[in-house]
């Protein structure tokens, strides 16, 4: 295999992908290279990574979530109508923070652990069981406040999205520990082996003794508890709690999961890609907002780049298949 | 080889990462970010203060977040991170835009808000605003001074923005406010809340229409929703020109082209008009003030006129809708 080829099918294409990308870029914009930008570009991306490695979990397991928007939308409000000092069932209360933090859990757990019982036992098509339930929720949430955003969030809450604990970022800590597990529970744990084995074949897995619904509706319970850490991140961020927070990451998320390896069709998959694929767009956006493009012009840009890194992962499917 | 060209890959972006601080900055450049560009008004406000900025010899850069809050705050952080000389930014809404105008002072950025104003926060920005009460209850007033030219009594209705928006509830207040010089003649019946959206209000006023036939004085809090409202007074046979038997007294806020096209027409009554050019104007006026450390009134308000049928070919010119 030459040079060039053991390049395309290496682990790391991604990250040779986004650093061309970024030496492409860098004359145009200097200040791309500063600290402050590579600061924001990985402060950016650690809300998307939470919810990228939910869905890489359940991308691997073969299945697909859409609703992890909602999750983030629907968590939010709940959240925020428990510890909000406005109008929180819980306002003024020292525990207001920690309990608003166990609701926007509990209820991405909830709806994981629905989607993963409709996925699993009563057989209903991933692509299906998630878009609705992503209208569902997105609908509650929205109902739910009558579309108006809830403020008045407790400092300690908002420390968690914008403060810092011995100079590292209380995202950096929080999305990292998420990350740290998941890449161990995939790569060293007997449910990990699990999660690979039905998504390459549930047929097999099945004969051989995995207990293969509980595995898939763990898969789906886990996006939804990573899409709700996600939104505890977006929420403190804005000190807001909006029903219609996060709604346009979807496409991005799944994008950056699949751009980083992990496959539509299940079985193939790894943390240490996702966090690639997610910070070569969060890098991609960054950069053309840098270059003050006009924005119909990053739409486009960010599709055909997008597009390209989707073609090279078929050329390095057919190059690797021989 | 992967190793090797992993090192070579790292101590170019060394080499980069140190060059980046280093570099002249010929000209200014202003950073703006709109929340979303889904209206007339916000199309044309984007474009007035593109051309404002190039008359002064500016570079702007822009950024859209598509309605996503976060997304903003992300764009704010490059533009502080792209040291641009100042921020004119119209938030999504008054609390997500305070931790923006936090990170714009800490960096020592001026930022300016346009349009919308932020609430009360220890955070400092100026906010460039249109007088959404006064021009609303101006524009209300007219029509219904032409209601009561009539002579009989008139049912209305009022379509409400979103009230997470404070322009909204200037709008509303001036519409009841307005109202209640004429209580004898003008009784409010129905009220409906768009959120800002088209087809909620299609739907909103085709329901109020059937519930309340003889509804016949209409006020939108913005013009984008005349599309939905003359839909529905279409549907219900009362899209009447100005003078026509049955013609439904309508006022809208905004001043965009189809409020002009339909003043032009001759169906519109009044229109509250938001003057774009000087918005744009003294947003860009106050960043570049804040930025030579001049003292710079938190709130800029522009006052408006309101646009009629008595007034129309001297007032068109000022109306940025009638602008080609």
């Amino acid at each position: 295999m030459n040079r060039w080829k053991r390049l395309l099918v290496s682990e790391h294409w991604v990250l040779y992908l986004g650093v061309a990308c970024f030496l492409i870029l860098f004359p145009f914009t200097p200040q791309l290279a500063s600290i402050e930008n590579i600061r924001n570009v990985f402060s950016n991306m650690l809300p998307m990574l939470i919810v990228a490695i939910g869905e890489t979990i359940v991308l691997i397991t073969g299945g697909i979530d859409l609703s992890v928007t909602s999750v983030i939308g629907l968590s939010s409000v709940i959240g925020a109508s428990i510890m909000s000092s406005d109008q929180g069932l819980l306002a003024g209360n020292p525990a207001a923070a920690a309990a608003g933090i166990g609701g926007m859990l509990l209820a991405g757990l909830f709806v994981g652990w629905l989607n993963g019982v409709a996925v699993a036992r009563l057989r209903m098509p991933p692509f299906i069981v998630t878009l609705t339930a992503m209208m569902f929720f997105s609908g509650l949430a929205v109902w739910l406040t009558q579309s108006r955003p809830i403020y008045g969030l407790p400092a300690r809450f908002n420390e968690l999205g914008q403060g810092a604990w011995l100079w590292v970022p209380n995202a950096l800590i929080i999305a990292g520990a998420l990350a740290v597990s998941a890449h161990v529970l995939l790569s060293r744990s007997l449910l990990g082996r699990w999660i690979y084995a039905v998504g390459t074949s549930t047929r097999t897995s099945l004969i051989s003794g995995v207990p293969v619904n509980r595995v898939i509706t763990l898969a789906y319970v886990a996006s939804g508890g990573c899409a709700a850490a996600a939104s505890i991140l977006y929420t403190a961020r804005l000190e807001t709690g909006s029903p219609v927070l996060g709604q346009r990451i979807l496409l991005d998320v799944i994008g950056a999961t699949v751009i980083g390896g992990t496959s539509l069709f299940g079985g193939k998959g790894r943390i240490l890609w996702t966090v690639l694929g997610v910070w070569f767009i969060c890098l991609i956006d960054n950069s053309l907002n840098m270059l003050g493009l006009s924005h119909f012009v990053v739409m486009m840009v960010k599709g055909g780049i997008i597009l390209f890194a989707a073609l090279m992962d078929a050329t390095r499917t057919r190059v690797l298949a021989g | 080889m992967s190793a090797r060209f992993l090192r070579v890959l790292l101590l170019s972006l060394a080499v980069i990462v140190g060059c980046s601080r280093v570099g002249p900055r010929p000209a200014l450049t202003i950073g703006v970010a709109f929340e979303i560009l889904q209206t007339e008004y916000w199309v044309a406000s984007f474009e007035a203060m593109k051309d404002e900025l190039n008359r002064r010899g500016i570079t702007m850069v822009e950024a859209i977040a598509d309605g996503d809050a976060n997304r903003q705050l992300e764009q704010i952080q490059s533009f502080i991170a792209r040291k641009v000389d100042g921020i004119i930014v119209v938030p999504k809404d008054a609390k997500t835009v305070i931790p923006m105008i936090r990170a714009a002072n800490r960096a020592g950025t001026p930022i300016v808000l346009y349009n919308r104003p932020c609430d009360r926060t220890d955070a400092h920005a100026v906010a460039v605003v249109a007088d959404n009460y006064k021009i609303a209850r101006a524009t209300v007033e007219y029509m219904a001074q032409q209601a009561k030219k009539t002579g009989r009594k008139h049912k209305a209705l009022i379509l409400i923005g979103d009230l997470g928006d404070i322009n909204a509830i200037g709008r509303r207040d001036g519409f009841d406010d307005a109202l209640k010089g004429f209580a004898d003649m003008i009784e409010v019946i129905a009220r409906v809340p768009t959120e800002w959206n088209q087809e909620k209000a299609l739907a909103g006023v085709t329901n109020a229409l059937q519930a309340n036939p003889d509804i016949d004085f209409i006020f939108t809090s913005s013009d984008f929703l005349f599309p939905s409202i003359v839909s529905a007074l279409k549907t219900a046979g009362k899209y009447r020109k100005v003078g026509e038997v049955g013609h439904v007294v309508l006022g809208g806020f905004d001043g965009d082209a189809t409020a002009y096209q339909m003043l032009a027409d001759g169906y519109l009554d009044a229109d509250g008009v938001q003057d774009v050019y000087f918005e744009s104007s003294a947003a860009v006026q106050a960043v570049l003030d804040l930025k030579a450390g001049k003292d710079v009134p938190d709130r800029i308000l522009d006052e408006g006129f309101v646009i009629n049928q008595a007034n129309l070919k001297e007032a068109s010119a000022r109306m940025w809708g009638a602008r080609k």
